[in-house]
């Protein structure tokens, strides 16, 4: 049960913020969550591509064991060696040849496997937060896109990091025990400065945790600046306030540069750590085989099969490098992308398995769930208060009778919106219970949705594509359906003049379209669901009179919720809910409330004066 | 492409910085390349039977190169990510400025989320590949030229045979990347495409999750990734194709440099010792050379960016900028004109020759159905759209031939869908500009109405806005009246300005608004009709013509007239 005591000692917000605050202290744990990943993308083609690329990371073994031949035929310095040289150095080609072909095999293999990752984590969160029940909506979207490239990104190739460290360990494990049988000490000399490296890697941890996630910071602040440029294109370009948010731009830009520049330089130095190991080895390498090279127990040939080595060895720091250096930065992503996917998220969710279609269509969504006839919807006490800041709304009842036409009225910023969210899991509730025919909705973010329920937004949200896929979403409705629904919100007239109908493309965001026409498509998108109720969120605030009351005039007979300050609508109300400041300051008829409601008669008074001199 | 090269002129560092990061690069370049040569010399002193001292002396001196080398490309590192990120950030506001100055067409075919990508994500693509080119190409291509330079001294056959071998090979690659640029050009439009898609589904996350869509958009998410996975195979497949390739190519340039060796060397004509520096500077070419094929998937995102951003910068604007710009009135309320205006988006004519005429200080009333054209012909007063036929005059000014920043200081609009930036409350009443004074500020916000929600905020005007969640949809009117009033305006376009206020707070932006219109010329576009009790004169709108005009009082008391009738059914 969802119900949370009025009383409790602890809000629930302060509650889930310190549990946060003490997740912060310690690094999110990264390896189960690559594990579940590599699963759930396709554990045998992980596998697969880690096997095809093994022999690549392996084949300069048998590199390093033609040269130490050649090289010693060289400094034999006898004539007849030349045939065998030249052999040798056909030898060479032939192994690198079958490396190059099978790079290019296992490298095109690898593209699907690291799509089918990303493409899990994305459809995950997507999932998560738009079918996952109730939770807070993301904040930004220019954000929510950031994350989605970059973290998603930064998960998937430390995964896939996993496959040349396989390769290059096996590579590693083998040569140095080929070196060791020429030279033990020396190889183990070899083995001593590498070590150091990866003791550095490690040490660097927490200072590569910060930076990263201070230049992802940064990062995101410049691409919500620029997102914010182009969805307030209208307002910038009227004002004429273009400089002075490309100066602002700018200022982003340096407190990026600084971040990023940091970030690299730290990257750098565990990058020239590992480099410098092998210029270092080599150095060793000379000075510790001077003695028994003089004796000649060490061969020209030995030495350029160390050079040889010693050049491929380095993948291993600096791979291990680039995994440690990975880690951090994988923590952080997976924490802000379980954040993005909301409250009551857990990492585990990132990579629950998910079915790839990148060959075929999938399936289509599932049937709608069976409509349940609505008696009766009641909300008792509903609570949100938005992390206390003293916004949202505060214990307040609803009782919505079949076939009732509800209007929730008040002044700006009395919860109205916030109301309407909370009752459809839009926002979590702080406190409180609905009521569906007197059971008790559990999760009203997955049950208060089609066929019982519907919603129409404040501000209509439309997508990129056709008028039908705005208006269906997937729904499964025939032609006739469809054109009712149309004719309920008002469209017909508005179709009839687009010569390529409900094919006509609405353009990014639907901009294509009027504020009017894209706010009718969106009613239509909710009727064309036939809800047992239809919730409405100021359905009138970009249409005109004679639009509205047309809208209205179709509308009747089914269980409505609506926000609305029209004296019209008012009028036509069963019942109005006047909320002030969050909390319910009455509520009944319009007669009765115009009695002995303060707010209410307020409210009505101001309209009335409004509209009083037009009408003169 | 002269637009590709204004975006790589943007890259420029200035010469002092360039100086010191070609030093850097040079000295990390030089002393790798002469490790090679005291090995030669540690392998023939030793087979030649040299004293411990002596070899280990050279060992020593090897070492200290090596370090040196280190420090010298560490340096290097972070020059080139500052020349990267300065040049790579000029180039971000350079594109969107020019993106801003693009006319509404332009960003109506657009989406946010799709110039995020071409604005930020092209422009980190070609950031991460300057830093790799100046770092992995340049000084690779250094370094391989030093190893040819001094083989070929070592000796002029082998030295012949690398020289061809490597021009066969760079030139084999350049080929190859050419055939590559068009699908990762592709690629990079599925990713912009599969981000738009992305922007805007969360941007709706709440219609479609209290709709039910969110398995269909799931659905959709897994097409669109379907898509961006084909495009990235086929790029993949040719560019690592020329990895491998190359990485074939150089070894057999390898075993021919040591067929060679092993050749001179049977003949007496090298050394032992020539024949390891000649293998040492053939390993040594590798790495880098590897590294810089592998920057090959960079290069052709870079490229595909430059290429997408040299696109972005040939869109022309379609409003020229006057030859000889006119400042508009500096005060007083402006007259506005329209004379036989028609305009079309592409085939739809929305506005077909509509004539009207404001005195100074005048109010007109724009009244008609959704798509009727109203909003269309707000933006022509705006100048965001230049009419098709006929002008637009402001202040007895053709606003094709009135300065835009004149144009812009005098003429405001309240828009109806109100922008709050993820920004302070000043600045989002200033829009970023110089605040001014604090007190006008807090005056004008409790002018229209937001004074108790400005003293309920914990930092005042310093609180930061979390975008539109902060403000409900009728606050942010309030705060769209607020700018208004802020800018001093002679000529006011109010978009349905009002129409997400309640009642109560609408009087109150009324009364402000007739205080803010009372000495300046206004143009109200509004569905409802209280919100037009103040004005002069209406005019109804239909399909894009006037259909009636005339005294509001005039139309109100005549019962024929069509304002009339809307009167009536608002009631």
């Amino acid at each position: 049960m969802p119900k949370t005591t009025p009383t409790a000692p602890v809000p629930p917000a302060a509650e889930r913020r310190r549990s946060r605050d003490r997740r912060e202290e310690e690094a999110t744990p990264v390896l189960p969550a690559l594990r579940d990943l590599a699963r759930a993308a396709g554990l045998r083609r992980f596998v697969a591509g880690a096997l095809l690329w093994l022999p690549v990371s392996v084949i300069p073994l048998a590199s390093g064991l033609v040269m130490k031949a050649l090289f010693d035929r060289i400094s034999d310095g006898q004539r007849a060696g030349l045939d065998q040289a030249l052999w040798l150095c056909a030898a060479f080609v032939g192994v690198e040849a079958v490396r190059g072909v099978l790079l290019w095999v296992a490298w095109t293999h690898g593209v699907y496997w690291w799509n089918a990752a990303v493409t899990v984590l994305r459809v995950n969160v997507m999932r998560t937060i738009l079918t996952g029940g109730t939770r807070r909506l993301p904040r930004s979207s220019g954000g929510a896109v950031s994350r989605l490239r970059d973290d998603v990104e930064d998960l998937a190739q430390l995964a896939d990091n996993a496959v040349p460290l396989l390769g290059t360990a096996v590579f590693s494990a083998g040569a140095l025990a080929i070196m060791a049988t020429i030279d033990p000490l020396v190889t183990l000399v070899l083995v001593l400065p590498m070590i150091a490296v990866a003791v550095l890697s490690r040490a660097l941890h927490r200072v590569v945790r910060r930076l990263h996630a201070h230049a992802r910071e940064r990062g995101m602040a410049v691409t919500a600046h620029i997102g914010q440029i182009f969805s307030g294109v209208l307002t910038i370009k009227a004002a004429g306030a273009e400089p002075a948010l490309l100066e602002r731009l700018r200022r982003h830009n340096r407190g990026r540069r600084e971040a990023a520049v940091r970030d690299r330089l730290v990257t750098s130095m565990l990058d020239g750590a590992t480099n410098a190991t092998v210029e270092i080895s080599l150095g060793v390498v000379l000075l510790l085989a001077a003695p028994s090279m003089r004796r000649g127990e060490f061969t020209v040939g030995d030495f350029a099969l160390f050079t040889s080595y010693i050049g491929w060895l380095t993948a291993l720091p600096r791979v291990v490098g680039s995994t440690l250096y990975r880690l951090p930065q994988a923590s952080v992503a997976i924490d802000r992308l379980t954040a993005l996917m909301g409250e009551g998220s857990s990492p585990a969710d990132l990579s629950r398995p998910t079915q790839i279609w990148f060959r075929g269509a999938p399936p289509p969504a599932a049937a709608p769930p069976e409509r349940e006839e609505l008696h009766v919807l009641e909300a008792r006490g509903l609570t949100v208060d938005h992390g206390g800041g003293g916004r949202g709304v505060h214990k307040v009842d609803l009782r919505l009778p079949r076939g009732s036409f509800t209007v929730v009225t008040g002044a700006v910023g009395a919860g109205k919106t916030t109301l309407l969210h909370g009752l459809l899991g839009l926002v979590p509730l702080d406190a409180g219970e609905i009521l569906w025919n007197g059971r008790v909705v559990e999760d009203p973010g997955a049950f208060m949705v089609p066929g019982r329920v519907a919603y129409v937004g404040q501000v209509p949200r439309l997508f990129s594509g056709s008028l039908r896929e705005n208006l269906l979403l997937g729904w499964p409705a025939d032609a006739q359906a469809t054109g009712r629904a149309l004719g309920r919100a008002v469209f017909e007239r508005d179709l009839a003049g687009m010569p390529e109908g409900l094919d006509t493309v609405v353009g990014p965001r639907g901009m294509r379209l009027s504020g009017g026409q894209a706010q009718r498509v969106t009613a239509a998108r909710a009727l064309v669901r036939e809800p047992e109720l239809l919730v409405v969120d100021d359905l009138s605030s970009a249409l005109d009179v004679e639009t509205e009351r047309l809208l209205w005039r179709r509308n009747t007979g089914g269980t409505l919720l609506v926000v609305s300050h029209r004296r019209a609508v008012l009028e036509r109300a069963d019942r109005i809910v006047v909320l002030e400041r969050g909390r319910v300051a009455g509520e009944g008829r319009l007669g009765e409330l115009l009695a002995d409601c303060a707010e209410m008669r307020r409210l009505w008074e101001a309209d009335a004066a409004g509209q009083r001199p037009v009408a003169d | 492409m002269p637009a590709s090269k204004t975006a790589l002129k943007a890259l420029h560092p200035g010469s002092r910085l360039l100086v010191a990061l070609g030093a850097a690069i040079l000295a990390g370049t030089a002393l790798p390349l002469m490790a090679p040569l005291l090995t030669r010399r540690f392998v023939d002193d030793a087979l030649g039977g040299a004293g411990t001292g002596h070899l280990l002396l050279i060992a020593s001196a090897y070492l200290g190169l090596a370090l040196a080398g280190q420090g010298v490309s560490l340096a290097g590192a972070w020059l080139a990510s500052r020349v990267a990120w300065d040049g790579t950030n000029r180039l971000r506001v350079r594109l969107a400025a020019h993106a801003l100055g693009l006319d509404m067409g332009f960003h109506g075919r657009h989406s946010p989320g799709e110039m995020i990508e071409r604005v930020d994500g092209d422009v980190v693509a070609i950031a991460d590949f300057v830093v790799a080119f100046l770092l992995d190409v340049v000084a690779g291509a250094l370094l391989l030229t030093g190893v040819v330079a001094i083989v070929l001294t070592v000796d002029p056959a082998v030295g012949g045979a690398l020289l061809i071998c490597y021009a066969a090979i760079g030139l084999g690659m350049a080929r190859a990347q050419r055939r590559a640029v068009p699908s990762g050009e592709r690629t990079r439009q599925q990713s912009a495409a599969l981000f738009g898609f992305l922007e805007e589904r969360v941007a709706g996350a709440g219609d479609i999750r209290a709709n039910g869509a969110g398995e269909h958009t799931v659905n959709r998410l897994h097409e669109a990734s379907s898509a961006t996975y084909r495009a990235w195979f086929r790029s993949e497949r040719i560019g690592s194709g020329i990895v491998g390739a190359t990485s074939v190519a150089f070894a057999c340039g390898t075993a021919l440099v040591l067929g060679l060796a092993a050749w001179r060397s049977a003949s007496g004509t090298i050394t032992v010792g020539t024949a390891v520096l000649l293998f040492q500077y053939t390993q040594m070419v590798r790495a880098p050379l590897e590294r810089l094929i592998d920057q090959l998937k960079q290069y052709q995102r870079a490229l595909a960016g430059v290429a997408r951003v040299a696109g972005l910068l040939a869109e022309r604007r379609t409003l020229p900028e006057p030859a000889a710009p006119v400042p508009l009135p500096a005060e007083g309320p402006l007259a506005l004109r329209l004379e036989g205006v028609s305009f079309a988006y592409g085939e739809k004519t929305v506005l077909s020759r509509v004539t009207l005429s404001l005195a100074p200080g005048e109010t007109l009333g724009l009244v008609g159905r959704t798509g009727s054209g109203k909003t269309t012909l707000g933006r022509l007063v705006l100048r965001l759209h230049d009419p098709a036929r006929g002008a637009v005059l402001v202040g007895g000014v053709d606003l094709r031939e009135a300065d835009p920043g004149s144009l812009r200081r005098r003429i405001c609009l309240v828009p109806q869908d109100v922008q709050v930036f993820a920004a302070s409350v000043r600045d989002n009443l200033t829009l970023f500009r110089e605040p001014g004074d604090d007190a006008r500020l807090r005056r004008v916000l409790e002018e229209v109405g937001l004074g108790e929600w400005l003293a309920g905020l914990p930092a005042g005007l310093d609180t930061e806005l979390e975008g539109a969640s902060a403000l409900s949809a009728g606050e942010a009117q309030l705060l769209a009246f607020a700018r208004a009033f802020l800018t001093e305006p002679g000529l006011v376009v109010l978009d349905e300005a009002s129409s997400r206020l309640d009642p109560a707070s609408e009087r109150r932006v009324e009364r402000a608004m007739d205080r803010l219109l009372a000495a300046r010329t206004g143009l109200l576009i509004a569905h409802r009709l209280s919100s037009l009790s103040h004005v002069d004169t209406i005019a109804v709108v239909e399909d894009g013509a006037i259909v009636e005009y005339g005294r509001r009082e005039a139309l109100a008391a005549d019962p024929e007239s069509r304002f009339a009738r809307l009167l009536e059914m608002a009631r």
